[in-house]
């Protein structure tokens, strides 16, 4: 009798390893995984979430009034001050236009967005990563590694999907890797997050280089999945470290993970449009609200695209698409704004599929 | 299989469902498991380990094999255990319990260094404690639910 267990303990182990190296190098069964298991969450959740989304902001719209009046005032005040920082901001971009033409630069990516609810953080047992899962996936033209924003900054990447949801990989995650350069200083490195709860860090950053505190990073666009020019994170302190080449930095994410309930996916421009446009993807522009699509870049084409009058300014996209995650915590600074700051898209084209051949790595981001 | 067993497993796996979104790192399906080999015929623990290991490892991050492994050991315990206690012991359940706590910790170990990944290891020591207090209590209640479901007269 133990003879016989023993030997069925070899072959299943024999088994197990085989399926598992076998799943490593295809991915076979985690896309099956996908498809069935975070399906079936997603429609599970999806409903619970939405009563409880629903029942909150009735609270917050009838129940909550005190201090409405002072928030009406500084509401104000703050479009005042966006109203003239438009201005200055599309004067700038018209002269943009008019260097780029005269040094026949060619024209960065347009990328669009689309906005998708949160259904549920970090889920299961085997969710070690810092993760959130979304309600749309490939029927919607998502891909392995499309860059999730709110209106603050990055959020981070696709990891994994199933026809109608996905897992994002939050910027927070001590495996996630992005390249960034400081928005002033225009100082690269590498920001890794450092798990939850935790700043996040800069990395290689040389001594001497210049680094403020305070300064936003941005996407750098190196990696081939952030547009460039996107806010992840403001510096929070410099240091150094014994005998290290580099500094020390530490930076604080632009958002509050636990407190994310919509978020937009970004797209490169036309190919994802129109792939949502065959799939039906519709329901973008639904009731859940912050879904309509609309180009976040190139003023110009975007104007064309939406149908507006471009009054050849760099903030088309606010008008089609009310910023989702409008509740995120951290107010962005008018610097950082995803909306109308309109980054720019990396110059290179990734084939499709080349995303879903990443897949096994797609945790590295950046090189490390 | 009873209408009254298949209402309660339904229900049973969306709730887990449910509160593993509240409380990550813990599962909630496993008692379940453990119920279904004690109470039902040997076919209802076969599917209903499919089905979760399933919505398990689809919600997870790691690569497939966690919950293979997982489900796996949590069987072979189980089997084990049994020859050397009384398998609706609430003691056993909390040795179990331990076990899962213990395994839980080892296996996303192994697993994430597998991947080249790190985690916060306070995160998952606490996962593990919860695991381990939670899987006991969860199957009282389960088993005592299940006990008072209706008989179905019509059955053979």
């Amino acid at each position: 009798m133990p003879q016989r267990i023993a030997i069925g303990l070899l072959i299943g182990l024999f088994l197990y390893l085989g399926l598992f190296t076998w799943n490593i190098r295809t991915g076979y069964v985690d896309t099956l995984a996908s498809h069935t298991g975070l399906e079936f969450a997603r429609w599970m959740l999806a409903p619970g979430k939405w009563v409880h989304v629903q029942a909150t902001s009735f609270l917050n719209r009838y129940l909550y009034f005190v201090g409405i009046r002072q928030e009406n005032d500084l509401l104000r005040q703050e479009l005042d001050a966006a109203k003239v920082e438009l201005s200055n901001l599309r004067e700038d971009a018209t002269e943009v236009e008019r260097l780029r033409r005269l040094l026949s630069i060619s024209p960065p990516q347009e990328w669009t967005r689309q906005g998708a609810r949160v259904v549920s953080q970090r889920l299961g047992p085997n969710a070690a990563l810092e993760t959130l899962l979304i309600d749309k996936g490939s029927a919607s033209g998502v891909n392995i590694n499309t860059p999730v924003v709110v209106p603050a900054g990055v959020v981070g990447r696709v990891l994994r999907l199933s026809p109608n949801a996905a897992t994002v990989l939050l910027v927070t995650d001590s495996n996630s890797h992005i390249p960034v350069v400081s928005q002033t200083n225009r100082t690269q490195g590498i920001l890794k997050g450092l798990g939850p709860d935790h700043d996040l860090t800069m990395q290689y950053v040389p001594q001497g280089a210049p680094v403020e505190e305070g300064e936003i990073l941005v996407t750098s666009g190196l990696a081939d999945i952030f547009p460039k020019g996107l806010p992840v994170a403001k510096v929070t302190k410099i240091g150094r470290s014994g005998s290290s080449l580099f500094q020390v930095i530490d930076a604080a994410p632009l958002f509050a993970p636990r407190q994310l309930e919509e978020v937009a996916l970004l797209f490169r421009g036309p190919v994802a449009a129109s792939r949502n446009a065959a799939a039906g993807a519709a329901p973008a522009a639904d009731a859940a609200g912050p879904a309509a699509v609309g180009p976040i870049v190139k003023p110009a084409k975007g104007h064309a695209k939406t149908g507006q009058p471009a009054p050849s300014g760099v903030s088309p996209a606010p008008a089609p698409a009310p910023a989702p995650a409008a509740t995120t915590a951290h107010p962005a600074s008018p610097a950082a704004g995803i909306g109308p700051g309109a980054p720019a898209g990396p110059h290179q084209d990734v084939p499709e599929g080349t995303d879903v051949k990443r897949h096994r790595k797609s945790i590295r981001t950046a090189p490390r | 299989m009873r209408p009254s067993s298949i209402v309660f497993w339904v229900v049973f796996t969306i709730s887990g469902t449910w509160l593993q979104s509240v409380l990550p790192g813990v599962d909630f399906l496993a008692p379940g498991f453990i119920l279904a080999m004690q109470e039902e015929k040997w076919t209802v623990p076969v599917w209903l380990g499919l089905i979760w290991l399933f919505i398990q490892e689809g919600t997870g991050s790691l690569a497939f094999g966690t919950g293979l492994l997982w489900y796996g050991v949590l069987a072979g315990l189980y089997f084990f255990g049994h020859w050397l206690f009384e398998a609706r012991n609430f003691l056993f359940m909390f040795i179990l319990g331990l076990c899962l706590g213990t395994m839980h910790f080892l296996l996303i170990n192994v697993m994430v260094v597998l991947q080249d990944w790190t985690i916060p290891l306070q995160r998952l020591m606490m996962e593990s404690v919860l695991q381990t207090l939670i899987f006991p209590i969860e199957w009282g209640l389960i088993y005592l639910i299940h006990q008072h479901l209706p008989v179905n007269n019509h059955a053979a």
